[in-house]
């Protein structure tokens, strides 16, 4: 039982493990961008084979990124990632607190170079702090830099498990509400126990007709004390008010509608474009205003349209129901009226809405948090790496110098041989064995008769 | 002067950086066809000239338009090969290994004559797009896919360079595996932080903008996956049975979610990152 629980645990914080579940995230997200989330059942059997439509909705793929398999999934990763830097924590405290270690180093090196003069080699490899010690009675410099550079992954998977903790937490305890209006409008934002009074709102177009900036000027009253705010929200610049914030999301038309019965005027509404009214005392007769053109044309088809968005010509696109049967569906311009048996009804006074998102998420900063830790993090991965060097000194006076790089061993080696040449360096002897090592020897000579 | 004199500039400018990049390339192939490194010294050459011509048209449509050229459809594929063309650049200055341009530039060309089927019409902002992080997300985004096609490019190098086993002119001239495999990781370990930096900065501008900084939109699925293949590949370059060749292929993989990401996503997918 202890055995199979190590094999797991052992599996579970394995890059094998890691890869895997990679993979199959790549899976869940293409098939999540690729199928369109959300619909119902017979919009994915209208439009993919009996089979397909069935597999769909049995495996959650109508909504892949909030389905339970998809939520394991990023559990078992986060696991993974936990794993993974709880068993490598230690091992890199250790690294970071080892000092010198002459033995380890000289048995586990590179390439080894003769010279003369250390100091323009170390130098010249960018090491500028060099110790000098004595080990078994042979002299040794050494030196390392970009220590740093361990942590880089480590921190990498930290900021990972952050951001999947800060994003996993807002989606539970973030609150957003939606709330629309014309100006003059006060709405009250959810059950949150605040209102939404907008005060203006303005769609500022330029000269060729094209939308510059939608902009709401807002004041926020918090309903039990009476203690308001005010400020302005623009798309690209929300609003911060009572620790919640304000969107300018989307805008749309808004009509005023008047119900007559016989010459009495019953009812006088506001219609934004998508709703409806039911008359009063006949409950059964809904008007719905579906759209509205404030420049009407007909496009090519005959479909209505807008030209242009100013208030040039206006039509208002309406729907009559009476129970669920259409009694018709028409449009209207300023001024023409409906009428249905005793009722008429008239649009008039149209003007934009706006639709603010409140939303307040408690856990956004951690979010993003993580996102510049992961930052950071990849830059000291990739880009301060770790680098020792050191020389021993031979019973002949020269130095034999060696190092590495693991991050980037290759082209550490090649700027080693390149800086021990140009300090007048040679390979040392032993290192010249086998054709390999005779063609760098090669090589090296042939430079050195470059350079002189 | 008006935009349309900015736009004929601009027309004179691209067209010929797209004629310099495809010289470049039959350069680049006859070096590898006829096996004379003039070819390639020469087409190096070309290729800088192309780059310069292809700064100035960008330079210009900025001017013109009074706004970083990063917005559209056309705007963004002309970037993308201007960030590849400049990440080569480095890594051909850097590495100076003349072969690496005759898979780049394909690409290069390839991107730029995509760039030329588009409508070059400047428009004005929307709203949405009216942000200082436009500059930073779209120009990291720009260096990110650069640093991935010089990647790709690389690894496709890697792939040929076994089977091109014994061949002296390979062997001269394209260097050792372990050294591509190293350069292919420097490339993509730069795209991947820069990949990073978009995701991170793209998540901030769409919660200012559109108040949500995660919508699981198929443009930042797309991100996510690109991002995470990238990831699977500089995991498999640390464990020893799969360093290599395995590490090569989702190296190109990579390169081709990339693709799929600016051209697929934009074509075959809604997104509120539909532009142009």
């Amino acid at each position: 039982m202890m055995n199979l629980l190590k094999k797991t645990v052992r599996f579970l914080r394995s890059m094998k493990c890691a890869v895997l579940l990679l993979i199959i995230l790549v899976l869940a997200c293409t098939a999540g961008s690729l199928i369109p989330q959300g619909e119902i059942l017979s919009y994915y059997t209208a439009n993919y084979p009996e089979t397909a439509a069935g597999l769909i909705m049995f495996l959650g793929l109508d909504d892949v990124f909030h389905c339970v398999w998809f939520v394991i999934l990023t559990l078992f990763l986060c696991l993974n990632l936990l794993l993974c830097n709880v068993m490598h924590f230690p091992r890199l405290i250790g690294q970071m607190k080892s000092g010198f270690a002459p033995e380890k180093c000289v048995r586990g090196g590179g390439t080894v170079y003769l010279v003369r003069e250390t100091e323009p080699v170390f130098a010249g490899m960018g090491f500028h702090r060099v110790q000098e010690t004595v080990s078994d009675g042979k002299t040794l410099r050494y030196a390392r830099r970009n220590s740093a550079g361990i942590w880089g992954a480590w921190l990498c998977h930290l900021g990972m498990l952050v951001i999947i903790a800060g994003f996993g937490l807002g989606q539970l305890l973030q609150t957003e509400y939606a709330v629309y209006g014309v100006a003059g409008q006060t709405k009250q934002i959810g059950g949150t126990g605040y209102e939404l009074t907008i005060d203006d709102f303005q769609i500022l177009l330029r000269e060729d007709d094209t939308v510059e900036q939608y902009q709401a000027d807002i004041t926020v009253t918090e309903t039990g004390t009476k203690k308001t705010a005010s400020a302005v929200t623009r798309v690209n610049a929300p609003a911060s008010l009572f620790g919640m914030k304000f969107y300018q999301n989307s805008t749309g038309w808004a009509a005023g509608v008047s119900v007559w019965k016989g010459e009495e005027k019953i009812q006088e509404e506001l219609l934004c474009a998508g709703e409806y009214l039911k008359t009063e005392g006949k409950e059964e007769l809904i008007l719905m205003l579906r759209s509205f053109y404030p420049d009407y044309i007909q496009d090519e088809a005959g479909n209505p349209a807008t030209a242009t968005s100013s208030l040039k010509n206006p039509a208002y696109l309406y729907a009559l129901y009476y129970n669920d049967d259409v009694l018709g569906m028409n449009v209207l311009h300023d001024g023409e009226k409906i009428t249905v048996d005793d009722y008429t009804y008239v649009f008039h006074d149209p003007k934009p809405y706006t639709l603010i998102q409140v939303k307040k998420d408690p856990f956004q900063w951690l979010a993003a948090f993580g996102g510049l830790l992961v930052v950071a993090a990849l830059i000291l991965a990739f880009y301060v790496r770790p680098e020792e060097m050191w020389a021993v000194r031979t019973e002949s006076g020269v130095w034999a110098v060696s190092g590495r790089c693991r991050k980037a061993g290759a082209m550490f080696e090649e700027k080693l041989a390149e800086r021990c040449i140009k300090a007048g360096g040679t390979l040392k002897p032993e290192e010249i064995s086998g054709e390999k090592r005779a063609d760098q020897c090669a090589e090296m000579e042939e430079r050195k008769k470059d350079e002189q | 002067m008006n935009s349309e004199w900015y736009l004929n500039i601009e027309n004179i400018l691209f067209t010929a950086a797209m004629l310099l990049y495809l010289g470049a390339m039959v350069l680049y192939f006859l070096f590898l066809v006829m096996k004379r490194e003039l070819f390639a010294r020469v087409a190096g050459w070309v290729i800088g000239a192309g780059f310069l011509f292809h700064t100035g048209a960008m330079v210009v449509r900025g001017i013109g338009a009074g706004r970083l050229p990063l917005t559209n459809q056309y705007e963004f594929a002309t970037s993308f090969a201007w960030g590849i063309c400049l990440c080569f650049l480095v890594f051909l200055w850097k590495y100076r290994f003349q072969a690496l341009g005759a898979f780049v530039t394909p690409v290069i060309f390839l991107l730029i004559g995509y760039a030329a089927m588009q409508s070059r019409e400047v428009r004005e902002l929307m709203p949405a797009l009216r942000s200082n992080w436009l500059a930073i997300h779209v120009s990291t985004a720009i260096i990110s896919y650069g640093a991935f096609g010089v990647s790709f490019a690389v690894s496709l190098m890697f792939l040929l360079r076994r089977r091109m086993q014994g061949n002296s002119f390979w062997e001269e001239h394209i260097p050792q595996e372990q050294k591509l495999d190293l350069i292919s990781y420097r490339a993509a370990s730069l795209g991947f932080l820069f990949l990073t930096f978009v995701i991170v900065t793209g998540a901030i501008w769409a919660e200012r903008a559109w108040g949500s900084y995660w919508a699981w939109d198929p443009k930042e699925t797309w991100s996510l996956i690109t991002w995470i293949i990238y990831a699977i590949y500089l995991h498999l370059r640390l464990s020893r049975g799969w360093k290599g060749k395995a590490a090569a292929v989702f190296a190109v993989a990579g390169f081709i979610c990339v693709i799929f990401t600016y051209i697929g996503v934009n074509t075959f997918i809604p997104s509120v990152h539909s532009y142009a």
